[in-house]
């Protein structure tokens, strides 16, 4: 049974941590890592157990692929590789190299500094995982070893999202991590070549969500900021270096301009340098409206956003202000927040998730008072609003990649099971392939139609060609020939040849019956009445009266003698061969019917 | 607008219908196979009495789906039961289907509602109420009406014939009393308790070519009594007629606004009042636009009047240029929120927005 095994230590009924483990034509590999962001405890880490049951990961595991750097798909990766061990290679994209160890090691302080763990991974741990990571460019085919390799394509989703095809001989499969199929202000939609894999492995949280417009978010957004600065009061946005901030700041300079607005707007430096840095490296993964501003002037040349020096969180009047990091959990945008938290003219807008145990998800929580280091109490006046620009790809989105990509078997990964008969259905129907939808735990067996090529004769091939319609590129042929299967070759050659090869001789199968009619005629006269009625019937067929007293029908022979005891009785032999054997059981039910009576 | 939220459905549809638990349902009424019928949920800014600010919450969420080989023209919810029926081309019948949004999130078909199907019969509109028991009241034509109980589907009433023409709407306005609107104008009440009986109302004013016309009855406003409540009748050419179902030789209020003439059919003209709000009813089906004007001060003189609030989002939403400019297929109030209106067009999008009442009137 040739086919695709997936199981899922993390996705799969349980929003929050996605880690799947493929086994291909024998090949197994581990898709994402991620880990759970709600949870504090081991149940944030995926249950590797079911792995670590058949020995050492590095031994069974053939290679880990990471879709992107979002924690809920790369968050256990230094767990994984450095706490439970593993040391084979680990793929992912260059952006994703580069942002991931800062994400875990953000996540990391937050986890051992603030809220003081310590079954968690070290700074160490990071930078050793880090160096087992083999990077990719998109759409570059990877040898991971002679038989298994890898592709990736563009997500859209962040920065540096990729979605990852694994083959190996003629199977294949692939795998989405989270995608975008519409595209936004810096990235642009996810792509896929018509690759037909047998299997499709997709996200599907987002399928039953219809999202309101970018249009009416973004509107949103800006009528908050201008509120805020219109009533001198101050915005805070903290963001990660990437990505979003840079689709605020462009939505934000247009809005100026149009607008005419004179409130300064900031970055912070550190952000400044950071971005400038990586958008150099990863200009390619943008879309086009960032490469062209990109390439007319440096990025952070806004007229109307300048850098920010941390003096003039203390000037009066109003201002937005973009600082990382992006969950308030340490550093400028921390300190910027303490500033101001205590006036409700002033505004924080909160652009993504955040973590547990950061004051971003505290604040977000309804928190008001928080306590601060030194057991300082700050109370929150300002006001905190949250707006989410992060996309995932909705039901239509899925359909439209299933419908580019053509796959045999789809698979979807999403929190609840129940909900999604919905999706499965639709996808069933549209496009008469097999959708799965495992628990977390569960594995899925997709039985797959390898091809196996043969080597067919020249002379097989232009014989049966030569036999009716000409061949349509479109359509398959039926050809009949002998299947010669030596050692690891196959080979398709006519029987003649095989036989001849083979050293065998043909042989001819001849089936004979005999039929017993009531005729008390002569034997002549039954021939007569039996070739009459026959071909009268068989009016298609070829019916013969031979001299010699015999019938044939095509090639089937009939001959009359009469009972050695009986004379009344007629006893007809029917033969025919092999080849024949349907006309010849078709000849012998219908004269065993007997001849009608009346006959001429 | 005090707030505007766009969406964008896969299949545009023609029906928002309003369910338990402030869901809301939609439906394909494409020609070809695979419509779906959608019940979403409503972002949670839709659902509080109060709009809010950025809330993360944004998005409609299909709850559950079903798939329906006819286009879905009409969908209504059978009360205190978890079915909904639903009426299309090619013919009057109904399809029954079931809900069951905790166990599954597919919504199945059940048993059709077969009907005689004489020539000349289109689609059948549809009506719900659980009184004596879940009925669903339904008729393609004027002669063609008639009450079927939604779980036995025994007939239960037949109405008396007065003509044939095609029926543009029906409702129930209380558990014995009918109201049959056709398409040429023609409004009639039935009771149920006495099938022969058929009251006409004052005709519409005749026209010198053919419109077609459909009507709007108040739901909603708990305690009074319906027949207190004007129906609302809207003509293709603009014509609105608003009538006292207690007198109903003369009109209330005579009024016409300017619209654009539909085009193709009028079969999107959509009429309803407010639920929360006095006097105000909304149209639409004539361009990509939604009207909503204030009858108090109207009079029986048939002069033109003017909207206080025109909603123009779908004429500008979409893909610009490509073929035909959006129609709005249909339009609701929302039940608590009483300026909130949503709003479908053939581009598949689907509109929720709140209008600010302008300065100067009450």
């Amino acid at each position: 049974v040739s086919g695709v095994f997936c199981w899922g230590a993390g996705a799969g009924q349980d929003v929050g941590r996605s880690c799947i483990l493929v086994s291909i034509a024998g090949k197994n590999v581990m898709l994402d890592c991620g880990m759970h962001m709600g949870y504090n405890d081991d149940r944030r880490f995926p249950d590797f157990s079911y792995i670590t049951q058949n020995g050492r990961l590095t031994d069974f595991l053939d290679c880990v692929i990471i879709s992107h750097f979002h924690l809920d798909h790369c968050g256990a990766l230094p767990y994984f590789s450095e706490m439970v061990g593993y040391d084979g290679p680990i793929y992912m994209t260059h952006p994703t190299k580069a942002i991931c160890p800062i994400l875990l090691e953000d996540y990391r302080k937050i986890t051992v500094d603030k809220k003081g763990e310590t079954n968690f991974f070290t700074s160490q741990m990071i930078k050793d995982c880090m160096k087992k990571v083999v990077a990719v460019h998109l759409h570059q085919t990877v040898q991971v070893d002679e038989e298994l390799e890898i592709k990736a394509y563009y997500a859209g989703h962040v920065l540096g999202a990729a979605m990852f095809q694994i083959k190996v001989g003629c199977e294949s499969v692939v795998y989405t991590g989270d995608y975008n199929m519409t595209p936004d202000r810096h990235l642009g939609a996810a792509w896929i070549d018509k690759c037909r894999p047998d299997l499709l492995i997709t996200e599907s949280t987002y399928a039953t969500t219809i999202r309101d417009s970018k249009r009416c978010r973004e509107r949103d957004f800006l009528k908050k900021v201008h509120e805020t600065v219109e009533r001198g009061g101050k915005v805070l946005i903290p963001v990660f270096a990437l990505g979003r901030a840079q689709e605020l700041c462009i939505l934000l300079e247009t809005f100026w301009e149009r607008m005419n607005l004179k409130a300064p707007i900031y970055f912070s430096t550190g952000l400044t340098e950071k971005a400038n840095h990586y958008y150099k490296l990863f200009i390619t993964w943008t879309n086009q409206k960032i490469r062209k501003t990109f390439v007319q002037r440096n990025m952070f040349e806004f007229k109307h956003i300048k850098a920010f020096d941390r003096a003039f969180a203390d000037n009066p009047g109003p201002m937005v202000v973009f600082a990382t990091p992006g969950m308030l959990h340490a550093g400028q945008s921390l300190q910027i927040f303490r500033k101001w938290a205590g006036n409700e003219k002033n505004m924080v807008i909160m652009p993504g998730y955040c973590v547990q145990g950061t004051v971003g998800h505290k604040i977000l929580s309804g928190q008001r008072k928080l306590e601060m280091e030194g057991r300082q109490i700050l109370e929150v006046k300002m006001q905190v609003e949250y707006m989410s620009f992060s996309a995932h790809a909705d039901a239509k989105g899925i359909m439209q990649l299933i419908r580019q990509a053509e796959p045999r078997n789809v698979l979807l990964v999403h929190g609840e099971a129940k909900k999604m008969e919905f999706l499965k259905q639709k996808i069933e129907q549209e496009f008469h392939v097999s959708c799965y939808m495992p628990a977390n735990g569960e594995t899925t067996t997709i039985l797959t139609n390898p091809c196996i090529p043969v080597d067919i004769s020249l002379g097989l091939l232009k014989r049966e060609t030569a036999i009716g319609p000409l061949p349509d590129a479109k359509k398959p042929k039926l050809m009949h020939g002998t299947l010669l299967m030596k050692d690891n070759s196959f080979r398709l050659v006519s029987p003649e040849q095989a036989l001849k090869e083979l050293g065998l001789a043909e042989h001819q199968l001849r089936f004979t019956c005999r039929v017993h009619i009531q005729d008390p005629r002569k034997e002549h006269e039954t021939v007569l009445r039996v070739y009459n009625h026959l071909k009268g019937i068989l009016k298609d067929y070829s019916v013969q009266h031979l001299p010699d007293g015999s019938i044939t029908v095509e090639s089937i022979l009939i001959q009359a003698t009469a009972h050695s005891e009986d004379q009344g009785t007629k006893v007809l032999l029917v033969s025919w061969t092999y080849q024949d054997e349907e006309l010849g059981s078709y000849l012998t039910s219908l004269l065993k019917k007997g001849l009608p009576q009346s006959t001429p | 607008y005090r707030d505007l939220h766009t969406f964008e459905l896969q299949a545009p549809t023609r029906l928002i219908e309003w369910a338990r638990g402030s869901r809301v349902c939609v439906a394909g009424y494409g020609q070809s196979d695979g419509n779906e019928i959608l019940q979403l949920i409503p972002p949670p800014t839709l659902l509080t009495k109060e709009t809010q600010g950025l809330c993360p919450e944004r998005d409609f969420k299909v709850e559950c789906g079903g798939f329906s080989e006819r286009p879905v023209y009409s969908l209504k919810y059978v009360p205190d039961t978890s079915l909904l029926v639903t009426s299309g081309p090619p013919d009057s019948s109904l399809q029954v289907w079931q809900v069951s949004a905790e166990d599954s999130d597919v919504i199945k078909s059940v048993s059709p509602i077969a009907t005689e199907n004489g020539t000349g019969q289109s689609w059948a509109k549809i009506a719900t109420i659980s009184a004596r028991a879940p009925w669903v009241l339904h008729g393609s034509r004027l002669d063609r009406v008639q009450i079927t109980e939604v779980e036995s589907r025994k007939n239960v009433y037949t109405a008396a014939s007065r003509g044939s023409e095609e029926l543009s709407g029906l409702a129930f306005l209380d558990c014995n009393t009918l109201l049959l609107c056709c398409a040429t104008g023609r409004l009639c009440l039935a009771d149920v308790r006495q099938p022969q009986s058929l009251v006409e109302a004052v005709s519409v004013p005749s026209a010198p070519c053919s419109e077609r016309w459909c009507m709007g009855t108040r739901h909603g406003a708990q305690g009074l009594e319906p027949s207190s409540q004007p129906v609302a009748r809207l003509s293709s050419r603009g014509l609105l007629t608003l009538t006292d179902l207690r007198k109903t030789s003369e009109f209330l209020a005579l009024a016409k606004a300017r619209v654009p003439s539909p085009g193709s059919g009028a079969e999107f003209l959509c009429i309803s009042w407010a639920p929360a709000l006095e006097s105000c009813l909304a149209i639409s089906g004539f361009d990509g636009t939604v009207h909503v004007y204030d009858t108090q001060s109207w009079d029986s003189s048939g002069k033109e009047v003017e909207p206080i609030f025109v909603h123009k989002g779908h004429a500008f939403g979409g893909a610009g240029g490509s073929g035909d400019p959006p129609l709005v297929t249909v339009h609701t109030w929302h039940l608590q929120k009483p300026r909130t209106l949503l709003s479908a067009a053939s581009d598949g999008s689907l509109h929720v927005w709140d209008w600010v009442q302008p300065c100067g009137k009450c």
